[in-house]
């Protein structure tokens, strides 16, 4: 390796670096809309609703986690959230007629692997900006999934396969366990494998990238093809959780999953961010919709009390950061 | 009250026959206009429609956007179908208000037109066949209250914020709830419309209230978002939805689901071609219908729980029962 390619990979990544407080920020947020919720309301420190912030985490995570890699590229997938609407129909189509979850499984990821194979090749053999590539990508995916599904919603699934979305495993919610897993791997994926660093380096400078010998195009298509997949995983544990699909449940989904990277941290620039902040950021955003049912906010006021809890959150954040550099 | 009431229709009767005998010309084109491809309700009315069109020897055309609601797809498919000229349009506007300038133009292209589902706020129309939002959450809350003998804790769970039909639907739901003094509303939260949203919501709300003894949802998906939450907690409670979709029909002959207001999209497809085609054949029409709510639960779910398309459109007789001149 050449003097730029050990330069690129390898000085903003040591632990306990800028990232490492930069996370210790993003925590103390999350934990002061902790402490905010709990004096206000009697049931949220309770064990049961922990577990359920949690669990309701999971889903914005799964999505967000593989989104991170491409925002750490300087890229952006706005295909998840249609990915996960047609991965989830398709997978619930081939459990109905194959009566097999496993197959069902492996459609949903495979679907969601393809599509986002699809994305990395639009972008990077074809050198489409990613956010038209994947923008175009959402209207194609939901086309096919308002196509194939024509209005109907696909439900009622066998009672092995809806264990992996509303099951529990020693008295943790299965989805829980899926989270922990796709957090530790993905955190052990970004900082401490050469692929992740490569993709660290190819945000920070896609061309010292390039001079350095890292392959960026297969790095790119194997960043768009996970975030495809985290959709497809997303999409199972969709199903299987709310035991029916329809066409239009990605709509809401991406812009949460988009969310929780840039509040978790990840810069939309790239080269900067973690896994375990969009982690952070997930639960920031399932936080503000549990204390607002909690507290019963009035339906009017919680888009508002959302948007502003948001920009602040994000903004102390930054000026505490500008105050350690 | 100007508003004659239909019942569900409990025996179908033969349209073809009855109006063969009066039927000149025939095999006119309908352009039917509905909002998105992603309601199940917009398909009921599709099929309706459809339904209708095949038994007086007609065609039907739809235009749906291929973005759900949106304004500028319908203006311009509006634009579409003022140069290819069918012979009559069934109408139902993305915006209530915003598609006046759109109705306007079919007015000058002189085909005659019917609107639908929503009444549009301007523009010449040969009739109006809708339902009524309000007395729909009216009358499924009261169907859900008197399950529960008046009395206990209720919950509301509201659609799009701001949207007509949610606002109306749950005024219905808080009208009933002040004709039972012994029902208690514990909280009335967004859900979106969205399956995954009310479950959360739902998910939520049971962390704070120990018990949950009625829930009226704004529509079908959510009410079964709602159903998936309290089986995830091993809790029971009465639920009803809004729109009598097929998961709704199912969830209710299980016994999961206690009701489901039925909008009536298919009567609303139905009697608008007919309406259309009427005023095409120079026969009398209505102009105006306002369907009356059918809450469809266990003792009258059989009609709803056939194939759309083998359900049968209301007659001109039924039809002149159903409105006034």
């Amino acid at each position: 390796m050449t003097n730029i390619a050990k330069e690129a990979t390898s000085s903003p990544r040591s632990f306990l670096s800028p990232d490492a407080i930069q996370i210790f920020y993003r925590l103390l947020a999350a934990l002061l809309i902790c402490a905010v919720l709990a004096v206000l309301s009697d049931s949220f420190l309770s064990l049961g609703n922990i577990l359920n912030v949690l669990r309701q985490a999971s889903l914005t995570f799964f999505i967000a986690s593989g989104l991170t890699l491409v925002v750490l590229t300087a890229g952006l997938d706005l295909s998840v959230g249609a990915n996960v609407a047609l991965s989830a129909c398709l997978a619930g189509t081939v459990i109905h007629q194959t009566g097999s979850p496993a197959l069902g499984v492996l459609t949903g990821l495979a679907c969601g692997g393809i599509v986002g194979l699809l994305n990395g090749i639009m972008v990077t053999a074809l050198r489409i900006p990613s956010f038209i590539a994947t923008y175009g990508m959402l209207w194609v995916l939901n086309g096919l999934a308002y196509w194939y599904m024509a209005g109907d919603t696909i439900h009622g699934f066998p009672a092995g396969f809806r264990q992996i979305g509303s099951g529990y495993l020693f008295g943790l919610p299965i989805p829980v366990y899926l989270l922990l897993i796709f957090l530790a791997i993905g955190t052990l994926f970004a900082q401490r494998t050469i692929w992740g660093q490569e993709i660290y380096a190819i945000g920070a400078n896609p061309v010292a990238a390039r001079l350095s010998g890292i392959p960026v195009a297969r790095r790119l298509l194997l960043v768009y093809a996970v975030s495809g997949t985290m959709a497809g995983l997303a999409s199972i544990v969709f199903l299987s959780r709310l035991n029916s699909a329809e066409a239009d449940i990605g709509e809401s989904l991406t812009l949460p999953a988009i969310a929780a990277v840039l509040i978790g941290g990840t810069s939309l620039f790239g080269g900067v961010g973690t896994v375990f902040g969009t982690f952070i950021g997930a639960l920031i955003l399932t936080l503000l919709l549990n204390g607002m049912n909690l507290l019963s906010v009035s339906a009017n006021w919680q888009p508002l009390v959302t948007g502003v809890i948001v920009i602040l959150a994000v903004w102390l954040d930054m000026k505490a950061r500008r105050r350690t550099q | 009250m100007n508003q004659l009431r239909l019942g569900y229709l409990a025996l179908p009767l033969l349209i073809a026959a009855s109006l063969t005998t009066q039927a000149h010309a025939d095999g006119e084109t309908i352009a039917v206009f509905t909002k998105n491809q992603t309601n199940p309700f917009f398909q009921t009315v599709r099929v309706g429609a459809n339904n209708m069109a095949k038994a007086l020897n007609a065609k039907t055309l739809h235009y749906i956007p291929t973005k759900p609601d949106s304004i500028p797809e319908q203006l311009s498919q509006i634009e579409d179908v003022v140069v290819k000229k069918p012979s009559a349009i069934v109408f139902t506007p993305v915006d209530y208000k915003a598609m006046v300038p759109g109705v306007e133009k079919i007015n000058e292209a002189k085909i005659p037109v019917v609107n639908i589902t929503d009444r549009s706020a301007g523009g010449k129309f040969v009739s109006f066949i809708g339902a009524d939002d309000y007395s729909l959450g009216l009358e499924t809350a009261r169907f859900l209250l008197k399950a529960i003998g008046g009395k206990g804790n209720i919950v509301i769970i509201e659609g799009v914020k701001g949207s007509l039909t949610s606002v109306d639907r749950v005024r219905g739901f808080n009208d009933a709830l002040k004709e039972s003094p012994g029902a208690k509303l514990l909280a009335s939260q967004p859900g979106n419309y969205q399956r995954l949203q009310a479950l959360q919501v739902m998910e939520n709300l049971m962390q704070s209230n120990s018990q949950i003894d009625g829930v009226l949802a704004a529509n079908d998906a959510m009410a079964i978002g709602a159903i998936e939450a309290l089986d995830g907690a091993n809790r029971k409670a009465q639920v009803i939805g809004i729109n009598g979709t097929k998961e709704a029909i199912d969830a209710i002959k299980s016994g999961k689901l206690l009701a489901s207001g039925d909008y009536n999209g298919f009567a609303q497809g139905c009697l608008g071609t007919l309406m259309a085609i009427r005023t095409l054949r120079d026969q009398p029409v209505i102009n105006e219908i306002v369907l009356k709510p059918t809450v469809i639960a266990k003792d009258n779910y059989q009609p709803f729980d056939q194939p759309l398309e083998q359900r049968t459109c209301p007659t001109w007789d039924e039809a002149q029962k159903l409105g006034v001149k």
